[in-house]
């Protein structure tokens, strides 16, 4: 049985975790609150961009772009794995690698692109090749977007690469987070053959093909910005859980322990009380 | 036939200005393009530079005058949208950091061959990095 002085001990640095574990989860709510406001102001340009795409699809019908026909063959998909820089939020990171790397064995070969720090030692602990390697907090998101666009573009283009794919967090709720595997190119045909609507009748400049040629990158970069401030909301909302629970377990550690260091100390009492009575009555006797 | 027209200036991390305007000219890739009140409808890519805007607040008019990156113009029935990848005003530029902006990308294009796609992103960069100068200078 532990003495009294151990369990004192043990609570005592368990107060310093439990402590730790509350700031924590102080600082997550206050940065998914941050980082959800940042997702919330990039919706406009979402909805703006995403309708312009549409009109633009609707008015051409069948365009011939790279980004919209099936890659080369045989080629390597080209898996942007994306996660956040820092651990201790739960198993959000863990999810998200596991996702990749059960898409990486369903398929053929896969070249990642590590985005966010747990991504890139992730993939270099996976067999594959890793090309590129960002961390998500490395300069501002729209510059690190762009350039994790700019690279898998060129690498889809010059055929290094067959396919796009990218995986990150899905925010379903602050109770839940999902990773999610989508292809982002080839872009969809569904989209391409969505219905004509009455905002189809629209003039380009300089052609329905050139802005295309413009819009379908710049779509793809900031559908990766969007994934990034969501898989940052995410990650909070992941922390805030698994620091709560922390919270919450350390503090019934502590109560469990302070019980057991209760009754320690009153069975030591109880000992020597016995011992005094027992002392007395040999020598009255 | 409306004075004015419904315009929207929207960047990936905030909507830049939204209100009524009278006329909204922004560099196109064929140069620039000026939209008045009911115009047909019209979608075109922007190159960086300066876009230029009456707008109406509160009754009067004012002159809007930013920096705009890369992005695109549409002009719908309902109104003027731009997107664009950053929009700054004369007063939020920060001149050292688009001089730098403008020697990093000039050095990292001289050495690249014309007409590529890397060529291309050097130089808007440069065009917007100039447009940031301009506006501020």
């Amino acid at each position: 049985m532990p003495s009294v002085r151990d369990l004192r001990d043990r609570i005592k640095s368990l107060r310093n975790t439990q402590q730790i574990t509350k700031a924590m989860k102080q600082v997550a709510g206050a940065k998914i609150r941050r980082a959800e406001a940042a997702r919330k102001q990039a919706g406009p340009y979402a909805e703006a961009i995403f309708a312009m795409l549409k009109d633009l699809m609707d008015a051409v019908g069948a365009v011939d772009h790279p980004f919209l026909r099936p890659g080369k063959e045989g080629a390597p998909k080209g898996v942007i794995l994306m996660t956040a820089d820092k651990g201790l939020a739960g198993a959000f990171n863990a999810n998200i690698v596991r996702a990749g790397d059960q898409f990486a064995r369903d398929g053929a070969s896969v070249v990642w692109y590590a985005v966010g720090n747990k991504a890139r030692n992730a993939a270099r602990r996976m067999s594959q090749e890793t090309v590129y390697e960002t961390a998500l907090g490395a300069g501002t998101k729209l510059e690190v977007a762009k350039e994790v666009a700019a690279h898998v573009t060129d690498a889809f283009t010059a055929g290094q690469i067959g396919e796009i794919v990218l995986v990150s967090s899905r925010l379903v709720s602050m109770l839940t987070q999902r990773p999610e595997v989508r292809t982002l190119v080839p872009v969809a045909a569904e989209k391409a053959q969505a219905e004509p609507g009455p905002r189809a009748l629209v003039e380009f400049a300089p052609s329905p093909e050139a802005v295309l040629t413009r819009l379908l990158p710049k779509y793809l970069e900031f559908t990766i910005f969007y994934a990034m401030l969501e898989t940052e909301a995410a990650f909070f909302a992941a922390q805030l859980i698994a620091m709560t629970n922390a919270t919450d377990n350390a503090g019934k550690l502590i109560d469990d322990l302070t019980l057991a260091m209760n009754k320690a100390r009153q069975a030591a009492i109880t000992k020597e009380m016995l011992e005094i009575v027992g002392g007395a009555e040999a020598l009255s006797g | 036939m409306a004075k004015t027209v419904p315009f929207k200036l929207i960047t990936p991390t905030a909507i830049a200005f939204e209100g009524e305007a009278e006329l909204v000219i922004a560099v196109g890739t064929e140069g620039e393009e000026g939209i008045l009140p009911s115009h047909a409808p019209f979608l075109t890519a922007l190159r960086p530079g300066i876009l230029r805007a009456n707008v109406v607040e509160n009754g009067t008019g004012k002159r809007l005058e930013l920096a705009t990156n890369e992005g695109f113009m549409q002009a719908l029935p309902d109104g003027v949208t731009v997107l664009v990848d950053e929009a700054l005003g004369r007063d939020d530029i920060d001149v050292s950091k688009a001089r730098q902006d403008l020697t990093d990308a000039r050095e990292r294009q001289s050495s690249l061959a014309p007409q590529t796609p890397e060529y291309e992103r050097e130089q808007a960069a440069i065009d917007y990095a100039n447009a940031r100068l301009t506006l501020a200078s």
